[in-house]
């Protein structure tokens, strides 16, 4: 064993995080964005809204992200349409077009967590909030979407940490984040498994970190599911 | 907030706190509503009695336009809420006036449905808070006397999860009453509760009702109807078959019907 290879090959990939790192929560903020307009159309029970949201869903579940980072990258500049407007400076960065891409498929996931968590709101809390004279808007943002986002946060998290390793697809449009500093390594030393080795090992810490973060997040929205270590809690008055 | 709070001085014009005229309601073919009338002045206290299907949770429910009626008018201290005729029926002509009315009017639900991501104080607050737009501080000290009030003052930071149902129903109780309502509306009240947790609502209730305060209650209860109810209101298929005080109506009811009711 070559301790001193792979700690070089660490060396050498680390540069790769902070790129990683960008593409994969700046794709996800975006992302959930697009998500929760998604989720809110496909509830909307306006039908040209819900079909426009089923359609997208369908579309981005049903294609490889990386068909969909080529086409995006590749397939956009073939229409001149698109390199004379406006958005082609953006459009012509592999940079954006990765996050562009990253973005738009975790929004179909994204959308149907967000729904989910949005559906599984009692009716009677939601009763309970219009009855007291809340608006629309307020019983959305004071109740519905706190228990919602409670509920699809789990469900979040392991979306979240597929999109980090989504972001490896990146380098096949010329980023280098992990993956792309890991086979430009590999074509310079021919020690892929070495390589592969140790950028696996750099995705596993950061989705370690990931991880914990999310549980410590969840622990802290979630204290109205925690049993109480207080014994008195549970006690009834009549009991006394 | 420009209805008056509470009870006592006679008005000169006595303006009912709750007034319901011909209300209809109907699913598809099947009317549930067939035509109810019904007043409340300030410091009633109305048990709408009847058997299940008689309409009395959905007249309830009427009021504050958690169901819309298909007929009829319902006025709260003497507005009336204004419909419109849609495509799938009448619906409310202004939404901002509906959510303004049911500020003053409290709602106690069968099934409690305290907000379970908040606790027992930030339910009570939540209103009063956010809807009425008071000071934080004064929310919290009024909210903590009715919890004291209702006699769970020792919960308040426990979620809803944490509670027995009593507690959570009077927990319910109190975060009605920090809308200051003109109206409580309850939808029955003890139903979902084990026997033994029972009688720590009605204990509550009886209070808010002695107090004077407004209360129009869908209840099981008959002890509750008899003793506390200034009129008792009997529903039966959608129209109200007795109505009157409740000792004329336990004792010397004409209705065939409710004293079938009344012997089971």
């Amino acid at each position: 064993m070559d301790f001193s290879f792979f700690l070089s090959a660490f060396l050498r990939l680390l540069p790769g995080v902070p790129l990683t790192l960008q593409l994969a929560f700046v794709s996800v903020g975006l992302g959930m964005v697009l998500a929760l307009i998604l989720a809110l159309l496909r509830l909307s029970r306006i039908r040209p809204f819900e079909w426009i949201a089923r359609a997208y869903i369908f579309l981005f579940r049903s294609t490889p992200l990386l068909v969909q980072i080529f086409l995006i990258y590749y397939g956009l500049s073939q229409f001149p349409t698109v390199r004379y407007s406006v958005l082609w400076p953006i459009l012509r960065q592999p940079y954006w077009c990765a996050i562009i891409a990253l973005a738009l498929n975790t929004a179909a996931y994204g959308s149907e967590i967000i729904r989910g968590g949005l559906r599984s709101v009692p009716e009677g809390q939601i009763e309970a909030a219009r009855a007291c004279g809340m608006s629309r808007i307020t019983v959305f943002r004071r109740i519905v979407l706190p228990l919602a986002i409670r509920q699809a946060l789990p469900a979040y998290g392991n979306e979240i940490i597929l999109m980090v390793k989504a972001t490896a697809l990146a380098s096949v449009i010329t980023m280098m984040e992990i993956t792309g500093l890991a086979a430009k390594l590999i074509s310079e030393s021919y020690r892929a498994v070495e390589v592969f080795v140790v950028a696996g090992s750099i995705y596993l810490i950061i989705n370690y970190v990931i991880t914990r973060v999310i549980h410590l997040l969840e622990y802290w929205l979630t204290p109205h599911l925690r049993s109480v270590s207080t014994p008195v809690v549970i006690e009834r008055e009549d009991a006394a | 907030m420009s209805l008056p709070q509470q009870q006592h001085e006679p008005a000169d014009e006595i303006v009912p706190a709750v007034r319901i005229r011909d209300l209809r309601k109907a699913y598809g073919a099947f009317e549930v509503l067939k035509g109810v009338s019904l007043d409340a002045n300030d410091g009633d206290v109305v048990s709408i009695l009847g058997s299940s299907g008689s309409g009395k949770s959905t007249m309830l429910r009427c009021i504050n336009m958690l169901e819309t009626p298909t007929g009829g008018e319902v006025s709260i201290g003497g507005e009336t809420i204004r419909m419109k005729q849609t495509k799938a029926g009448p619906k409310p002509a202004d939404r901002a006036q509906v959510d303004r009315l049911r500020a003053h009017v409290g709602m106690v639900f069968q099934s409690f449905n305290l907000w379970s991501h908040k606790t027992v104080l930030e339910n009570v607050i939540e209103a009063p808070l956010h809807v009425q737009g008071r000071s934080r501080a004064e929310c919290v000290e009024e909210a903590k006397e009715l919890l004291a009030k209702v006699g769970i003052g020792d919960k308040l930071n426990h979620y809803p999860i944490h509670l027995s149902g009593g507690q959570q129903q009077r927990a319910a109780i109190a975060r009605a009453l920090g809308q200051r309502p003109r109206v409580m509306l309850f939808d029955e009240p003890t139903s979902a509760l084990d026997p033994e947790l029972v009688g720590e609502v009605l204990k509550v209730m009886r209070a808010l009702a002695e107090e004077g305060r407004t209360m129009l209650v869908v209840t099981h209860e008959m002890g509750f109807a008899r003793e506390v109810s200034s009129k008792v209101v009997f529903l039966h298929k959608g129209v109200v078959e007795e109505e009157g005080r409740p000792d004329k109506v336990f004792s010397s009811s004409r209705s065939e019907r409710l004293r079938q009711f009344l012997m089971r």
